[in-house]
């Protein structure tokens, strides 16, 4: 594992990126907090809670999956995966560099969302380490499926396209800013392929919003892992 | 030194874009040139193991890139056909990000970027974004990136694509900098006889010529380049052109038919090899 090109990559794809273009980070925020600030207009505060724990969830998930254009960019048109294949980065190192990275990225936004819960009293310290563990995998999962998606288009027309119509169907259908049990749970089973599903799932739970549902963890734990086999078989590292 | 050993890439049934190809490249900097489609960026790509062969093997300093892929990675770059910086990162960013992929320690890595930099004239600009650079300057980062790495072999796939020719001039003066072995692939023939030795020519996947640029056009040797808009026999159309290779001597019979005469080229035998003879 190549450890100092992964830091290296978060360091300046993750922090740099943010200093010299915030507005990327703008732009990733922008939809959670105004549908945060829909959810308490219309549920007239009732449903805020739901809206900030889902808000994190939709929001790091949004940039995990922005991962797709980036991934599919940097192949097809940079090239700079070509770059790395001859040297001493893996494809596994290559996604990892990208996962650190929009980890990182994601940071000043998951402070704000702390923030916005410790104001309404959602989050204890046990809680947000539960929730640092679901961001975590969520991060991977949603950067794996970037990868499955880059790795599986030949041409960059669609990608914006596709990135944009999965970003919403992942963080809006999903019961992020809602009460999960609000969903049939045969439906749920269904929307649970997207891993913000079980993520917003245990979240609502963990935070006594919901009541729990254990076996969201072992499929976000699953589905993580199948993502993560699929977009190594997918990344197109040495091309056939 | 590298040694192809009968490579074959083919696309589906129908496309091949190797023919069993079987060549040494020598030490020192070689071109290899040929027409778009050629098949160079795909020998290029298979070489520094990006692409699988369908089927044959290659040596890189008795390397094979089959079985050795991961010792052959470690001592080769690879500078791909119209690779771009990432615009929002700096250029000694780039380099040091690199450099750390190529196994570099964090000290060295910072040590090598700013002397590679430095090296290719990107000293002053090292800290400025590359979206910010000029299309030279940033062809020249990536040939930092070679030259940071002190890497035994360096694959540059058309280095100088689409640049204009002070930036092409200032990327060749880079790449003259570098000490490894270096194969270059190229449709510039001036690019070709400025930085190699040794030129090898692709045609329709196969090599199809090799030599210094003086041996390569020995057989047009005390011969020059009659261009006309109207029909000569034995002449090569190309575009509203007619071509035609006559001795010095002989000029004076196309007096009235001549547009043009030009000195022999590299690119005449891309003509004589591309074109269909008019009878």
């Amino acid at each position: 594992m190549n450890l100092k090109f992964i830091l290296a990559m978060a360091w300046y794809y993750g922090v740099k990126t943010v200093v010299r273009g915030p507005s990327y980070l703008i732009a990733s925020l922008a939809t959670p907090l105004t549908l945060l600030f829909l959810v308490f207009v219309l549920s007239h505060g009732a449903l805020v809670k739901f809206a900030i724990v889902g808000g994190l969830i939709a929001f790091v998930g949004s940039v995990g999956l922005s991962g797709a254009g980036d991934s599919a960019f940097f192949r097809l048109q940079l090239r700079i995966q070509d770059l790395y294949v001859p040297s001493k980065v893996s494809p596994f190192d290559y996604m990892a560099a990208f996962t650190m990275s929009y980890l990182v990225f994601s940071i000043p936004g998951i402070v704000l969302y702390i923030y916005l819960g410790t104001v309404y009293h959602l989050f204890t310290v046990y809680d947000s380490l539960m929730m640092v563990l679901i961001m975590f995998l969520l991060i991977i999962s949603t950067t794996s499926i970037s990868f499955i998606i880059s790795g599986s288009i030949k041409h960059l027309r669609n990608i914006w396209g596709i990135t944009g119509i999965l970003t919403i169907i992942t963080s809006i259908l999903p019961p992020t800013f809602y009460p999960y049990t609000y969903v049939p749970k045969f439906f749920l089973y269904i929307i649970a392929l997207s891993p913000t599903t079980p993520a917003a799932v245990i979240a609502q739970g963990a935070f006594g919003l919901s009541p729990n549902f254990n076996i969201m963890i072992y499929i976000l734990i699953v589905e993580t892992t199948i993502y993560a086999i699929l977009a190594r078989i997918l990344v197109r590292w040495r091309e056939d | 030194m590298i040694q192809i050993q009968g490579i074959s890439k083919e696309y589906g049934k129908k496309q091949i874009a190797l023919d069993s190809l079987t060549q040494t490249l020598d030490n020192g900097i070689v071109s290899i040139i040929g027409k778009n489609g050629a098949g160079k960026t795909t020998l290029l790509r298979i070489l520094s193991t990006q692409l699988k062969a369908t089927s044959g093997d290659a040596l890189i300093d008795g390397l094979s890139i089959n079985q050795d892929t991961r010792e052959i990675r470690e001592r080769i770059v690879s500078i791909p056909q119209e690779a771009a910086p990432i615009g929002i990162l700096t250029a000694y960013e780039q380099v040091f990000l690199y450099l750390t992929g190529k196994g570099f320690s964090f000290h060295s890595a910072k040590e090598d970027s700013r002397r590679a930099l430095k090296s290719v004239g990107l000293g002053d600009k090292m800290n400025v974004p590359t979206d910010e650079l000029s299309g030279g300057m940033k062809r020249k980062m990536f040939v930092a990136m070679a030259l940071g790495s002190n890497a035994e072999t360096v694959f540059l796939d058309e280095p100088t694509t689409g640049l204009d020719p002070l930036s092409r001039m200032e990327t060749w003066s880079a790449i003259k900098e570098l000490t490894g072995n270096v194969i270059l692939t190229t449709h510039y023939m001036e690019e070709a006889t400025e930085l190699s030795e040794k030129i090898y020519m692709m045609d329709s996947g196969k090599f199809i010529g090799s030599g210094t640029a003086d041996q390569l056009l020995q057989d047009l040797q005390d011969k020059v380049r009659v261009e006309s808009r109207n029909f000569m026999s034995g002449s090569y159309h190309v575009g509203n052109m007619y071509i035609k290779y006559v001795s010095r001597n002989s000029i004076k019979d196309y007096d009235d038919v001549y547009y043009s005469l030009k000195k022999i080229t590299i690119e005449d035998l891309f003509i004589i090899r591309g074109v269909d003879l008019e009878s």
